[in-house]
């Protein structure tokens, strides 16, 4: 943390002589001392593919609280590489030889791919 | 005894194969549904029993008619049923199917959701997804899944059944608001063996048309949904040798044969 509240204040610093310091630096200032939490983004793909289309998708959020918001069918993002550009890291891969193979039993939502970020990437 | 009719036709059951529920809007009176306007929440096994209940409800005939379709002569008609009511604003509940999802090919319970008022987006509908009812799995392991493509809110006017098999995968959906929603929960089963005696033109039995691929539905998993539409269907026809497995119906039997039910 020390580290990254350095490089603000070096940004800062630069950003008030130019005369261009905000609010916004505020906030990130508050980000940066607020202890990091971890986000988990949940997204099924219809492929083990990362560029396959989304099925479902569930987002963890420690940091807002529970409170009820309407159902959506607007996936966050068109397939997993989408979300990996925009700064999610992968944790958990589908492993082909979980899913069973049947002709006719479908089971659980597939592909699963498990991905998180920091609230400091936010 | 009383004499129920079937209502659905083979393009009907081929779309509740597929879909795994029916909706009938609105059908039950508004003077009927208005009395359910006090009902506390819970178990409701003594107004499950009342004639009022009997005959608006349970043994309406486009109700009634369904369950007649779908589970064939003398079913069995509950003596018991629960009122899920809402009257703060929740998240909603996670996904989940009952009991033992009752896997099988079989239609041998059908659980159905009646509405004695109008519920919108806002209320905390009932969702359901649309053909889960084919998927065989753990209710606890499908609590983290969100929001899924094709997702249904019941979002249906007072007096509203829907009739579903079992197995869907279904939850109470967000509510935003303090307003009072009630869904009152209960099961017919089936009594007699499985035949094509719903509403026919010809003898001959058709096969399957498919239906749809439900919009989260993989490619793989639309051929094994197929596959596993044709069996119900044939099942539910009486052609298919295949053992049903859907055991889990006879842990909740709470319902007599539609012979002994006396309407009043």
């Amino acid at each position: 943390m020390e580290t990254t509240v350095k490089g603000w204040l070096d940004e800062s610093r630069k950003k008030l002589q130019a005369g261009n310091f905000t609010e916004a630096d505020l906030q990130r200032l508050e980000v940066l001392l607020t202890k990091p939490r971890q986000m988990v983004l949940y997204l099924y793909s219809k492929s083990t593919s990362m560029r396959s289309a989304i099925a479902s998708w569930a987002l963890y959020d420690p940091t807002v609280s529970y409170k009820p918001t309407l159902p959506s069918q607007d996936a966050p993002y068109d397939s997993v590489i989408e979300a990996v550009n925009d700064g999610w890291r992968i944790v958990q891969f589908p492993r082909a030889e979980l899913y069973q193979f049947s002709d006719v039993d479908n089971a659980y939502l597939g592909y699963e791919f498990i991905l998180e970020k920091s609230t400091l990437d936010l | 005894m009383i004499d129920i009719q079937p209502t659905m036709d083979d393009s009907q059951v081929m779309d509740f194969v597929s879909r795994g529920s029916v909706v009938l809007e609105g059908v039950v009176s508004d003077e009927f549904s208005r009395q359910c306007e006090t009902l506390p929440g819970g178990r409701i096994a003594e107004f499950a029993c009342t004639p009022g209940f009997r005959e608006e409800v349970l043994l309406h005939p486009e109700v009634a008619g369904v369950a007649r379709s779908l589970l064939g002569r003398n079913f069995f008609i509950p003596i018991t049923a629960h009122h899920h009511l809402y009257e703060e604003a929740h998240p909603g509940q996670t996904w989940h199917s009952d009991g033992l999802s009752e896997y099988g090919y079989g239609v041998n319970h059908l659980q159905c959701y009646y509405y004695p008022q109008d519920v919108t987006l806002e209320d905390g509908p009932t969702m359901v997804l649309p053909g889960s009812h084919h998927r065989l799995v753990d209710r606890e392991a499908i609590a983290h899944y969100g929001d899924i493509l094709g997702q249904a809110s019941l979002t249906v006017p007072a007096g509203t059944v829907v009739l579903t098999h079992y197995g869907i995968w279904h939850k109470a959906g967000p509510k935003l608001n303090a307003k009072r929603r009630g869904m009152i929960k209960f099961s017919y089963f089936r009594n007699s063996s499985p035949k094509r005696d719903w509403l026919i033109e010809s003898e001959e039995i058709p096969p399957y048309a498919n239906r749809e691929r439900h919009p989260y539905v993989t490619e793989v998993e639309s051929y094994r949904d197929l596959a596993r539409r044709q069996r119900t269907w044939n099942w539910l026809c009486g052609v298919d040798t295949t053992p049903d497995v859907s055991h889990g119906a006879k842990l909740f039997i709470n319902a007599r044969p539609l012979s002994e039910i006396v309407k009043k």
